[in-house]
């Protein structure tokens, strides 16, 4: 499987709260590398051992954004809340999927220009219904604290340009299954560990068990950042096609950081600064501080609309991350420092 | 009926660019009439019946659906659009678009950028761009050009008796009349599937001076406001109450005694409880020395949207009460 494929094969699968199709598949895939070990909650890893005791993780959050279903009335229509960040402006007329006894199609409700006085605010997302068609046969397919999830099917731009869903963070997670690939076989220095982890978007719960749990002495966080796009500044993002976004950060280790731009530099591959005043928003926030500190950095895949089911990315930047990871731990990482 | 409007919903035809619509239509109706294309790219036809009609009666159905035009290019490759009749922006944002075979995404500012007050208004329309992935000027033209048009996609799924499709409004008033013509007819009648509606009902008023009726039935989708939340008063018609029936709206008064026969046909149907939109009703009554006109509208949930949302059995009887008004008009019964 080539990388884009790993990705949209990520993409078409959900994993959300119970749902753990992308979950369950992510770690087929990995299975066929090295010895998954499944953590407390849907979070997969990956050991790949080297020749020294120092063990360098590598993260990417298997979850996605959604909604739950809140309410579900007499006349077929639910009420949902937001489970990560989602721009409740788009959600009208939206088609997505209702993940209840079966999955069912469903449609954000859209006002007539009549039913609407002057300009709409659209602040509650409790105020949009989902329409399931179903009238009060929906109450026995759907309950209360079912997921929601967006249901775009990936598809490809122009040139190595493609959209889909949950790139965020599917895109880590192919570049780490791509990874793993590599890995198996392969005499590394130092122990690599492969980690996919859960419930990023609900405050990056998944990160903060699994680091604990798997103790490593360097991580690196692969997640996906803002690449520019209509409307947004130079100043705010990435560019597609820039290659990878290494994070410098004073929640990130320094050394790491410039390691990683050093490796660049040698290996000639692509890559970008993103420079952050504080915390990232990453798993590497949680992971730099599990047990006693771990040194963490931020490797991103520049990404338009983000958290939305028209994520845009360029697969020529998955390259460049699965490049630099490569030849980062095939140098063994901090080992020596 | 349904394998046709499925078809039908998964073919591109934004207003001016139809053709794809209307040679799939000429496919479907081939050796069940006569037909002629006119020069706007209107299909006129001729069904024959078993009796001749004491009224020359036209049954309409536009096959345009409202959607985008490229209007220029930016230097880094994002191209600028027009939207090609009326789309709300909150159906804009974030959507997957069709230009021909290219794939694009209308993108902007994620949720995560924007400022407080951002997040709670629509962006203006201006302010959006189709990303087709293209990182030139010169990239993105060598793939379209200002002047092609754009659909928002959206796939045909069945949700319970209902159907969720793009472009219901109006390729479900083809497909009933494409199923008309395809039946056994009691009595002749002319068919026309016109172009250019959404810009303002325009291929109706060339096809109604071509054809010269006496009388028309426009065959059309409608707004259905009965979501949740809506105020009884407000639904303007109800999915699964059957066809609407229009009195007035903004575009039409339309013929009493063909409101009231369709109302007392026997035949599952409401009345268009508000005068609000318009239809191609508009040209055809006022064709020529004026034509006695009757609309009969599927009721449509989220109509002009990549989801139209409308009820099978709403198709079903709108196809009845069609089928019934042609009998009644072209005997004389309805007078």
């Amino acid at each position: 499987m080539d990388i884009k494929e790993i990705l949209f094969e990520l993409s078409r699968r959900d994993a959300l709260g119970s749902i753990n199709d992308a979950a369950v598949y992510a770690g087929e895939l990995l299975s066929r590398f090295a010895e998954i070990k499944k953590l407390g909650n849907m979070s997969v890893a990956a050991a790949f051992n080297g020749k020294s005791d120092y063990t360098l993780l590598f993260d990417a959050h298997i979850d996605q954004i959604g909604m739950i279903v809140t309410d579900v009335d007499s006349e077929g229509f639910l009420t949902v809340a937001n489970s990560g960040g989602i721009d409740i402006r788009s959600l009208p007329a939206r088609a997505v999927t209702v993940h209840g006894k079966e999955k069912i199609p469903a449609v954000f409700c859209a006002t007539p220009p009549h039913l609407s006085a002057g300009e709409t605010e659209y602040s509650d997302i409790s105020k949009i219904k989902l329409d399931t068609g179903l009238g009060e046969k929906a109450a026995e397919i759907v309950s209360v604290g079912d997921y929601v999830t967006f249901s775009a099917e990936p598809a490809e731009l122009t040139g190595d340009t493609v959209t889909g869903r949950s790139f965020d963070d599917r895109a880590g997670a192919a570049c780490l299954i791509e990874l793993a690939g590599r890995f198996s076989g392969k005499d590394l220095p130092c122990n690599v560990i492969i980690l996919l982890s859960d419930a990023e978007e609900l405050g990056m719960r998944g990160a903060v068990t699994a680091a604990f749990e798997l103790s490593p002495d360097e991580a690196v966080a692969v997640d996906v950042s803002f690449g520019d796009g209509p409307g947004i500044s130079d100043e705010e993002c990435g560019n597609l096609g820039g290659g990878a976004m290494i994070g410098i950060s004073p929640v990130l280790d320094r050394a790491m950081s410039d390691k990683l731009i050093n490796t660049a530099e040698e290996n000639g591959i692509m890559y970008q600064t993103e420079v952050m005043g504080g915390r990232t928003g990453t798993n590497a926030d949680v992971i730099a501080v599990s047990r006693g500190g771990v040194k963490t950095c931020t490797v991103s895949v520049p990404l338009r609309n983000m958290h939305t089911e028209t994520e845009v990315l360029r697969l020529c930047d998955l390259e460049s991350v699965c490049d630099l990871l490569e030849k980062y731990a095939l140098s063994g990482g901090l080992a020596d420092v | 009926m349904f394998d046709i409007l499925r078809e039908l919903t998964e073919l591109d035809g934004v207003s001016g660019d139809e053709k794809a619509v209307s040679d799939y239509i000429i496919s479907k109706i081939e050796g069940f009439c006569e037909y002629k294309t006119d020069p706007l790219g209107n299909i006129i036809a001729f069904k024959k019946g078993r009796n001749r009609s004491v009224k020359k009666l036209l049954v309409d159905a536009h096959t345009d659906e409202v959607g985008l035009i490229i209007t220029s290019v930016t230097a880094d490759g994002f191209l600028k659009f027009s939207a090609v009749g009326g789309i709300d922006t909150s159906v804009l944002m974030f959507r997957r678009v069709r230009i021909g075979k290219i794939n694009g995404v209308i993108s902007g500012k994620p949720v995560h950028l924007l400022s407080g007050d951002e997040k709670k208004k629509l962006p203006k329309a201006d302010s959006l761009y189709i990303d087709i992935g293209a990182s030139s000027r010169e990239e993105a033209l060598g793939l379209v050009r200002p002047g092609d048009r754009a659909v928002i996609t959206g796939g045909y799924t069945e949700m319970g008796g209902r159907i969720k499709a793009k472009a219901i409004d109006d390729r479900a008033g083809c497909a009933i009349l494409i199923s008309l013509i395809r039946s056994e007819s009691e009595y002749d009648f002319y068919a026309s599937f016109t172009v250019q509606e959404e810009v303002g009902l325009r291929g109706a008023k060339a096809a109604a001076f071509t054809v010269a009726p006496d009388s028309a039935i426009a065959l059309e989708a409608t707004t259905a406001a009965d979501i949740a939340g809506a105020a009884e008063s407000q639904k303007v018609c109800r999915l699964g109450d059957g066809p609407a029936v229009s009195f007035m709206d903004r575009a039409t008064v339309y013929d009493r005694a063909y409101y009231s026969a369709a109302l007392e046909s026997g035949i599952k149907c409401q009345p268009k409880a508000a005068v609000a939109g318009g239809n191609n009703s508009g040209s055809l009554h006022l064709s020529r020395g004026g034509v006695r006109t009757l609309a009969i509208s599927v009721p449509c949930r989220y109509i002009h949207s990549p989801s139209c949302v409308a009820d099978r059995e709403d198709i079903e009887n709108a196809a009845k009460l069609a089928a019934y008004m042609i009998n009644g008009i072209c005997s004389g019964n309805i007078k």
